[in-house]
């Protein structure tokens, strides 16, 4: 199945892209994503990363679905 | 009414926060954050925010809504400055309308503590020697 995933900040700024997709197997929580992401950009460790499936806070248990939009960054500092 | 909106014009402060007032507040309480200089004894020649966008706006209307729960006001505008802003640029604008000052003032600073907290926007400082993204307080 298919899943967009996009960075924003310093995430972007790592992973050097703002938006890839990715092909996953089925039944896979988001944790599984970041493990995947997370080898092949070992420096995403560095900060703590939050994460946001279909525009809605999650922890990281959550099973991702076939089209989910997933979201990963650092904590965020507007205002 | 209430409003959240992203832009990257400049924020005229006196038409947002006139823009929340209905005939029954007596009050609007106004924040105006805008770009510092110096923090700590770090200089900053200019920032840049970005945000994630169809999120950012959902959580700021959950926060109008929340807001509007806890306490006595009738109407919440927040607008945020996406782009590159210079020092002394106005970032945000949070303006609560109420029948009373006090609640306005307390909402308002619960609106910009919970924004810098949970509205997905980042912010990064161009330093004359370097540019970091802040990390905020952790969710």
């Amino acid at each position: 199945m298919q899943l967009r995933v996009l960075f924003f900040g310093a995430t972007a700024d790592i992973v050097g892209d703002r938006e890839i997709r990715l092909a996953v197997p089925a039944e896979r929580p988001v944790s599984a994503i970041l493990h995947l992401l997370l080898m092949e950009h070992p420096i995403l460790s560095r900060s703590k990363l939050l994460f946001a499936l279909n525009q809605k806070y999650v922890t990281g248990d959550e099973i991702i679905c076939d089209g989910d939009e997933l979201a990963i960054f650092t904590a965020v500092s507007g205002g | 009414m209430d409003f959240a909106e992203l832009t990257t014009e400049p924020l005229d402060i006196t038409s947002i926060a006139r823009r929340v007032v209905p005939p029954e507040c007596g009050a609007t309480v106004t924040l105006d954050g805008y770009v510092r200089k110096f923090t700590k004894e770090r200089e900053t020649l200019y920032l840049v925010y970005e945000a994630y966008e169809p999120m950012a706006f959902k959580e700021m209307q959950k926060l109008i809504d929340e807001a509007k729960k806890q306490f006595e006001i009738l109407n919440v505008g927040i607008v945020h400055r996406l782009g590159k802003l210079e020092i002394g640029e106005t970032s945000v604008v949070i303006s609560v309308a109420a029948p009373h000052r006090k609640a306005a003032f307390a909402a308002c600073e619960w609106l910009i503590r919970e924004l810098k907290r949970t509205v997905p926007i980042w912010k990064k400082e161009v330093y004359a020697d370097g540019e970091e993204w802040i990390e905020g307080e952790n969710l």
